[in-house]
C-alpha cells in the first residue's frame, strides 16, 4: 500500500513543511495556558494555533464546524495537495477517521447547554458537531469525497485498525484511494483527566526514554494519509505491514524503531523490552505532545525520513537506560522503519514503513 | 455467482420489543409497541421512547447500560452458535457500533468539574475501560481484532461490513458484529432540538409521519467462515453476502435529496454479492419516520427495485436505536429469511404521494433467499448489507 | 402606540440579526449586510435546515417563544421582517 500524500496539523504548524521543520529543529517549549483546576499556575500544552485553521475557501461549507473538524479537514486537504492528485474521481476515494476521544470539547459544550438552558433548548448545531462522525462528514463535504466513509474509535490502536482496514478496502476494490488519519483535540476537561491520572511534565519536557515515571503534555492535531495500491511519482513510502496483537513475524531487519512513548501510560517499561541495541530508536512526541492517536504523527515522521533519506535526531535526548537512541539529525540510508505502540494491557501494534521501490507495487 | 462462504451461526437481540429473539418475534407477530415515557432519567421532555424495561438476571457491568445491552445480545448470539462465553481457542474479531458508549457525556461528572474544578474519576474509568468492542473482546478473551465503529446511525451496519472484510481477508475466523446503544439524555435532547422527534408513536413511510422515536438495545450476530464452522461442527443456512457504503458529500444532518449516496451503497452491496436487484426478496429499510429520511430512502428503493418490492421498517417496534439499529435490523433480516416471514411495517396507515413505495401492512410470507438491510446516517453515511439463505437442495 | 411598536420592531430586528450572525456562525457578515426583506433560506442568505432548527432555539432562549411544527411556519421564517413581526406579536400575546 503506497502513501501518495500526507497532511499534518499540530502545534508545529500546518502542513508537511512545518512538521519537517519541527523535526529538524528539535524540542520546542510548549505553550502555557491557564486551567481552572490548577489555580495560579499555568499548564503546558501543544496546541494548534487557530490561525492555522482559518482558510476561508476550504471552510466555505463548514462555518458551523468545531476545531476538531477544522483540524481534520485541513490535514485531509493537505494530504490531497501533497499527493498532487486532487482531480481524481472522488467516488473512488474512501475516508477512515480514527479517534480516541472524538469531539469531547463539543460534547461538554452540549452539556453546558443542558445545564444552562435546559433540555428543550440545546443547540442542534452543537449536538450535530458532537457526534463522532461529524469530522468525516465535513471532510466528505469539503473535499467532495463520495466513497465509503467510516469513523472508528479505540483508545490505543484505532489508527492501526483504520490503516489495516484501508488496506482491506483497497484489496476488495471498495475504493481506489483511502484518506485515512486521526484527529484529536485538546480540552480543559481532558487536561483535568490527564493531570489527575498521570504526571504532567511541569518543565515542559516529555521524556520518551524515561519509561518510569513518565511525564505528559497534552497535544492536539490531525494527520491524514492518502493511501492506494496505485503508484505515482509522489509516493512518499509504503505501508509494508500492520501487525496488531503480536504473534506474527515482521518483514525483516529494520533500520530504525520509532516508539509512541509520551507519558499517556504511567509505566512505559514494556517498550524497552521490544527494543534491540543494534537498532537505533527515536520518539517524536516531544514535538507534538501526548496524543492517544499519536502513532499517526510518529508514522508521519517515519515517512519523511524514508522520503528524504534523513534520520531525524530525537527532540529530547535524556537516555537513563542507555538505549541506542538517535542523537543527531543526519543523512543516511533508511529502508525499513518499525513504529511501535503498546496499550495499557501490554499488547502491541506495529506498523512497518518501507522506502518506496522504483518498480510498480 | 452468490458468495456464501461467510455464514451466520448465531443471532442475539434485545430492545423494547423483547429481551431476546423469540420474544421479539412474538412482539412482531402480535404487533406490540412497547413505548412509553422516559423512565431511565428525569426529563422535562415528553416524547415517547422505546426502553428496555427489564434485564435478564445475570451479573453485567454496573453503570454501563450500553455494555449490558451489548453483552446480553452477545450471550444470546454465542449460545445460538453453540459457543461458550470464552473463545480463547479461536481467532475471534469483535466489531461493534455505538454512539453513546463512545462519548464521555456523564452530566454529573461534568457538572461537578464545572462547579468545583474537580470530579470523581469513576465515570472516567468506566468510560476508558468501556470501549464497546475492546470490552467485549477482553471479556471473551478473544485473540482477534477489535474495533468500535462510530458512524452514527449506520454504525451497526458498518460494523458488520468491517467484520465481513476481516473474515474475507483472513484476519479472523469468527466475528462478533453488530451494535448497541442505550437511551441517553444527550441524544434525546439533541434529536429533540433537531426537530425530528415525533410527539406520537412513529409512523415510518406514512403520509402523516412526524418524526422518529428514540429507542435502545443491541443486535449482534456471530459470523464465521464456512471452514471455521465446519471445523467445530456447526452449520447454518444463513450467510452474509455483501456490504456497500458511500457518503453523500452533502450536509451534516440532512440526507442528500437525490438519494445518490444510498443508491451507490446498495449497488456496491449488490455487486459485492454478485446478485441482481430482482433477487432481493425484501428490504428491511432504515425507515426512521422523519419526513426527509423516508422520502429519500423510499425513492431510492423504488429506483433500484421497482414499485413491487416488499419493504418494512421495524423502527415502529424498537424505536430508532441509533448505533444499535444496523445490528438489530441485520438480526431481524436474518430471522425473517430463516423463518420465512416479515412483520407488518407497524405505524404505517396512509400512503404518502411523495413516496413511490408502500411498506407491507400485515405479516407477510417470504420465500426468496436474499434480503437487504439499509442504514442512512447523520453526516451522510449510507450503508447496505445483503443476507442470504441457502435453499435446501 | 404605533410609534412604540415601530421602535420595538426595529430593536427586535437588530437583536435577531446579531443573534443569527453569532449563533449561526455567519462569518464575514455584519448586521448591515442582512436586509430586512432578504430571504433567509435558499438563494438569499443561504441558510439551511440545520439553521432553521437553530433559529427555533434562538427564539426559545431569547424571546421565550416556542415554535412547533416548523414545516408549516415557512412564512414566519422567510425573512428578518417576518421573523421580527412574529416575535413582536407573540411576545405580546404571550405576556
Amino acid at each position: 500500500m503506497n502513501i501518495l500524500g500526507m497532511g499534518v496539523i499540530s502545534a508545529c504548524g500546518r502542513g508537511v513543511d512545518y512538521f519537517e521543520k519541527a523535526l529538524n529543529e528539535g524540542w520546542k517549549k510548549p505553550s502555557e495556558i491557564e486551567v481552572p483546576h490548577l489555580k495560579n499556575r499555568k499548564s503546558p500544552v501543544y496546541q494548534v494555533d487557530l490561525k492555522d485553521v482559518s482558510e476561508k475557501n476550504l471552510f466555505k461549507k463548514m462555518r458551523r464546524s468545531d476545531k476538531l473538524s477544522k483540524m481534520a479537514v485541513v490535514a485531509a486537504s493537505e494530504a490531497f495537495r501533497n499527493s498532487g492528485l486532487e482531480n481524481m474521481d472522488k467516488r473512488t476515494v474512501g475516508i477512515i477517521v480514527a479517534t480516541a476521544f472524538g469531539a469531547h470539547v463539543t460534547t461538554f459544550n452540549l452539556l453546558d447547554d443542558i445545564l444552562d438552558h435546559g433540555e428543550a433548548e440545546v443547540s442542534p448545531t452543537v449536538f450535530s458537531n458532537s457526534v463522532h462522525n461529524a469530522v468525516a462528514s465535513y471532510i466528505s463535504s469539503a473535499l467532495g469525497i463520495r466513497g465509503p466513509s467510516l469513523t472508528v474509535t479505540q483508545f490505543y490502536f484505532s489508527f492501526h485498525y483504520a490503516l489495516q482496514l484501508s488496506r482491506l478496502w483497497l484489496d476488495e476494490e471498495r475504493c481506489d484511494y483511502v484518506l485515512v488519519g486521526v484527529a484529536e483535540q485538546y480540552g480543559e476537561v481532558l487536561r483535568y483527566i490527564y493531570d489527575t491520572k498521570l504526571t504532567m511534565a511541569g518543565d515542559g519536557i516529555i521524556r520518551p526514554f524515561n519509561f518510569k515515571p513518565t511525564y505528559q503534555i497534552p497535544g492536539e492535531g490531525a494527520a491524514f494519509f492518502l493511501v492506494s495500491k496505485r503508484n505515482s511519482d509522489n509516493v512518499l513510502c509504503k505501508f509494508e505491514n500492520i501487525l496488531i496483537g503480536g504473534g506474527a513475524e515482521g518483514p525483516g531487519p529494520v533500520d530504525l524503531d520509532i516508539i509512541d512513548t509520551d507519558g499517556i501510560l504511567a509505566d512505559e517499561s514494556v517498550y524497552e523490552r521490544s527494543l534491540s541495541k543494534d537498532v537505533p530508536v527515536a520518539a517524536y512526541s516531544p514535538v507534538f505532545g501526548s496524543v492517544m492517536t499519536g502513532s499517526a504523527f510518529n508514522c508521519a515522521a517515519g515517512m519523511l525520513m524514508l522520503k528524504n533519506q534523513i534520520r531525524y535526531g530525537n527532540p529530547v535526548k535524556d537516555n537513563p537506560h542507555g538505549l541506542n537512541i538517535l542523537n543527531d539529525t543526519r543523512n543516511g540510508p533508511v529502508e525499513l522503519i518499525r513504529c511501535i505502540r503498546y496499550n495499557c494491557y501490554g499488547s502491541n501494534a506495529v506498523i512497518y514503513l518501507r522506502k518506496k521501490s522504483l518498480a510498480n507495487d | 455467482m452468490i458468495t456464501d462462504n461467510i455464514i451466520i451461526t448465531g443471532l442475539g437481540v434485545i430492545s423494547a420489543a423483547g429481551n431476546n429473539l423469540p420474544e421479539t418475534l412474538d412482539s412482531f407477530s402480535r404487533g406490540k409497541r412497547n413505548a412509553g415515557k422516559v423512565s431511565l432519567f428525569d426529563t422535562s421532555l415528553s416524547y415517547p421512547v422505546f426502553e428496555v424495561k427489564t434485564f435478564p438476571e445475570k451479573n453485567y457491568p454496573e453503570g454501563q447500560r450500553t455494555l449490558r445491552l451489548a453483552l446480553i445480545a452477545v450471550d444470546e448470539a454465542l449460545k445460538d452458535a453453540q459457543l461458550e462465553d470464552e473463545l480463547s481457542e479461536y481467532r475471534v474479531g469483535v466489531c461493534l457500533g455505538t454512539t453513546v458508549a463512545s462519548q464521555l457525556n456523564d452530566l454529573d461528572f461534568y457538572k461537578s468539574y464545572r462547579d468545583h474544578g474537580s470530579a470523581s474519576m469513576v465515570p472516567v474509568d468506566r468510560y476508558l475501560k468501556g470501549n464497546l468492542a475492546e470490552f467485549v473482546s477482553r471479556k471473551i478473551k478473544s485473540k482477534g481484532p477489535s474495533l468500535t465503529v462510530v458512524n452514527a446511525c449506520s454504525s451497526g451496519t458498518d460494523a458488520i461490513g468491517v467484520a465481513l472484510s476481516w473474515l474475507n481477508n483472513g484476519l479472523c475466523d469468527i466475528a462478533i458484529a453488530g451494535g448497541a446503544d442505550e437511551l441517553n439524555r444527550v441524544p434525546f435532547c439533541g434529536f429533540g432540538s433537531l426537530g425530528i422527534v415525533s410527539p406520537d408513536l412513529c409512523a415510518p413511510f406514512d403520509r402523516d409521519r412526524r418524526g422518529l422515536n428514540l429507542g435502545e438495545g443491541a443486535g449482534v450476530m456471530l459470523i464465521e467462515t464456512k471452514g471455521s464452522a465446519e471445523k467445530r461442527g456447526a452449520a447454518s443456512d444463513l450467510y452474509l453476502s455483501g456490504y456497500g457504503s458511500a457518503s453523500d458529500s452533502y450536509h451534516l444532518t440532512a440526507p442528500r435529496p437525490d438519494g445518490a449516496g444510498l443508491e451507490a451503497a446498495i449497488h456496491k452491496a449488490l455487486a459485492y454479492s454478485g446478485i441482481r436487484p430482482q433477487e432481493i426478496n425484501f428490504v428491511n429499510a432504515h425507515g426512521t419516520a422523519t419526513p426527509d429520511n423516508d422520502v429519500v430512502e423510499g425513492r431510492a428503493l423504488h429506483r433500484i427495485f421497482g414499485p413491487g418490492v416488499k419493504i418494512l421498517s421495524t423502527k415502529g417496534y424498537t424505536g430508532h436505536t441509533l448505533g444499535a439499529a444496523g445490528g438489530i435490523e441485520a438480526v431481524f433480516t436474518c430471522a425473517a429469511l430463516r423463518d420465512g416471514w416479515i412483520p407488518a411495517s407497524i405505524g404505517f396507515a396512509n400512503k404518502d404521494e411523495n413516496i413511490p413505495v408502500v411498506p407491507v401492512m400485515e405479516k407477510t410470507t417470504i420465500n426468496g433467499c436474499c434480503a437487504l438491510s439499509t442504514s442512512l446516517a447523520f453526516g451522510g453515511n449510507n450503508a447496505a448489507l445483503i443476507f442470504g439463505r441457502r435453499l435446501k437442495a | 402606540m404605533q410609534k412604540n411598536n415601530g421602535q420595538e420592531l426595529a430593536e427586535i430586528k437588530k437583536t435577531l440579526k446579531n443573534l443569527l450572525i453569532k449563533d449561526l456562525s455567519l462569518e464575514d457578515i455584519t448586521p448591515d449586510d442582512i436586509r430586512d426583506d432578504d430571504a433567509l433560506f435558499g438563494e438569499g442568505l443561504g441558510l439551511d435546515s440545520l439553521d432553521a432548527v437553530e433559529i427555533v432555539v434562538i427564539l426559545q432562549r431569547n424571546f421565550g417563544l416556542e415554535v412547533k411544527d416548523l414545516e408549516n411556519r415557512k412564512d414566519v421564517f422567510y425573512s428578518i421582517d417576518t421573523l421580527a413581526k412574529y416575535v413582536l406579536e407573540n411576545k405580546k400575546n404571550g405576556s
